[in-house]
């Protein structure tokens, strides 16, 4: 019986899964990101001591937060969800935030004395101006994420980490293989995917000058 | 117009604004100048509220401003930065709709303002509105910069040095339209500069500053005739003293970038760089920075081998001149020699510029076009 014929199925199940928990938390992280990276861009005397705390969260291992989490939700999707969102959204947030400060003062100026409001500011100038940073970090977390979701096996709730884990339990190298290399394709294709997003969203203007 | 009354501003302990008081009357080109730090871009930004004093009060059009909505304010007054600040994000008919939008003019009306403006200044519309600013030259970026500024036809116009980062010879264009546009729209605009000359060319009043205080304001021929102290005096004197054309120097004319190399360079290194920079001859320096002299891509060809270093190969004794050399001498001799250009040196004989017969024509057309004014 060959590999597929025994594993199809559930393969890909755990795909679907695995994209389920990637392309939900990507997308909660990114939004929470971009308020909070706007927000602390506006006040960026407290935001110099802000990020490097939020960087440290970033280096608590996620193995032990799914793990932490999973104590206090229990073996729920959401434990998974919330863990992976939570490590998306500071890429996406470093980003935003860098991306918003490297904005030149001439045009924040130029927009100010043109009597656009700081609102207007916001959306008209200042995050088109810092879209292709936005849109890079954005790409990082996706990246990490796909990879990161390996650990909703950890608490039992699938995905392609279930392979990873039955695999190297039971030192079988197809099974490591059938949940790795699908998890780099997801990779590659979401990664894809973003750039043609960012053609879209990064101001044509823009690509002339980069 | 524009008035204010007993202004006064403070960056922490310093005052940039001392009791400034004057009044701008409608169709008025007024121009600020004076030394930097003497608070000329600090008055020009209190009029559309990117900067509020502490003291005093500014009316616009009658109206305190210190009432008054800052966005709604900045949307009838007109405001040119010296970086351009196009958006790189809006294409040219979006920047110069900026404002228009905001104020809800309808698309067509838009589309209108924006030929119409650019009709004004030579630029096509079917050619550039739809470009990005980065497709643009500069003094092109600028063009719109004013245009943008122009749009909402706000009867008071803002400029803070906004020929300052351009080229003499665009800045010259560029000068001359604001004042061909300023006739015909009669818009009051306050223009910031540390230029004299600009500021005797445009201005109908200038108003000069020094230490947060107005020292003199004055029509361009009263400051000439009776400047108010010898700042203003020496201001004057500068820019008179260029555009008189017996006593202009070589140093005037000639263009500082020519390409020079030290003559330890390898000939292979010098070849490769006139190559790139598609030039023909190279300038050869000592260690020291001082001249030696020419060589030409026919000298490298003649000596025939690419290894060794240029100073090797004999150079060419080109005609030379003092920096300080009177200009029409420095051209006699570049007429008379046969040369395509005379190298222009220092004091301690390094290298100071080129003048070429190009330099020269341009000098010769500013001159006459002073003249025809």
């Amino acid at each position: 019986m060959s590999f597929f014929e025994t594993y199809g199925d559930r393969l890909i199940t755990a795909i679907q899964v695995h994209l389920c928990y990637v392309l939900t938390s990507v997308t909660i992280g990114f939004v929470v990101a971009l308020i909070l990276g706007i927000l602390l861009s506006r006040i960026p005397q407290y935001a110099k001591i802000i990020m490097p705390i939020l960087s440290i969260f970033q280096t608590i291992p996620g193995i032990v937060f799914i793990g932490v989490l999973f104590l206090y939700l229990g073996m729920i999707p959401a434990t998974v969800i919330i863990a992976l969102a939570v490590y998306a959204i500071f890429p996406v947030l470093k980003n935003t935030y860098t991306g918003l400060l490297d904005v030149k003062p001439e045009y924040i100026e130029a927009a100010k004395g043109c009597g656009m409001s700081p609102l207007q500011t916001l959306f008209e100038v200042e995050l088109p101006l810092a879209s292709p940073s936005i849109i890079t970090g954005l790409r990082m977390s996706t990246i990490y994420t796909v990879s990161w979701a390996v650990l909703a096996a950890m608490i039992g709730l699938g995905g392609l980490g279930e392979f990873i884990y039955i695999g190297i339990a039971s030192n079988n190298n197809e099974l490591i293989l059938a949940g790795a290399i699908p998890s780099a394709i997801m990779a590659i294709i979401l990664s894809l995917l973003i750039d043609v997003l960012g053609r879209f969203i990064i101001p044509k203007g823009l690509r002339g000058a980069k | 117009m524009i008035r204010f009354e007993n202004v006064k501003k403070k960056f922490g302990d310093t005052v940039v604004l001392n009791n400034i008081s004057f009044n701008i009357e409608p169709g008025e080109f007024i121009v600020l100048i004076g030394p930097s730090g003497c608070g000329k871009t600090t008055t020009l930004k209190s009029i559309n509220r990117l900067i509020t004093p502490e003291e005093g009060k500014i009316f616009v059009n009658g109206q305190d401003i210190s009432k008054a909505n800052p966005v709604k304010l900045r949307r009838k007054i007109g405001y040119v930065i010296q970086q351009i600040g196009l958006f790189p994000n809006m294409t040219i008919e979006q920047n110069i709709g900026l404002v228009p939008k905001r104020l809800k003019y309808s698309k067509s009306e838009i589309k209108k303002i924006t030929k119409d403006l650019m009709e004004m200044v030579d630029m096509s519309y079917d050619e550039y509105a739809h470009k990005y600013p980065t497709e643009l030259s500069g003094g092109q970026q600028q063009r719109i910069g004013v245009l943008r500024a122009l749009a909402a036809s706000p009867p008071i116009v803002l400029m803070d040095e906004p020929f300052g980062a351009l080229d003499p010879m665009t800045r010259a264009t560029l000068q001359e339209e604001i004042v061909r546009l300023q006739k015909k729209l009669k818009k009051t605009i306050v223009f910031v500069t540390h230029d004299m000359n600009e500021a005797l060319d445009l201005a109908d009043k200038i108003i000069f500053m020094e230490h947060g205080e107005i020292v003199q304001m004055a029509t361009p021929d009263e400051m000439l005739a009776n400047p108010a102290n010898d700042l203003i005096r020496d201001f004057m004197r500068k820019s008179s003293a260029t555009s008189d054309p017996s006593n202009l120097t070589a140093a005037d004319f000639m263009r500082t970038n020519a390409i020079s190399v030290y003559k330890k360079r390898s000939i292979r290194e010098c070849t490769d760089l006139m190559a790139r920079q598609h030039i023909d001859s190279l300038l050869i320096k000592n260690d020291d920075d001082t001249y030696v002299g020419i060589i030409t891509i026919k000298d490298v060809r003649k000596h025939g081998k690419s290894s060794g270093s240029i100073g090797e190969i004999i150079p060419n004794e080109n005609i030379t001149s003092d920096a300080g050399e009177n200009a029409k001498d420095a051209f006699d001799k570049l007429y008379n020699s046969g040369d395509n250009y005379v190298v222009v040196l220092n004091n301690d004989k390094t290298i100071a510029g080129i003048i070429s017969k190009t330099s020269m024509a341009t000098a010769m057309a500013d001159t006459l076009w002073g003249d025809m004014q």
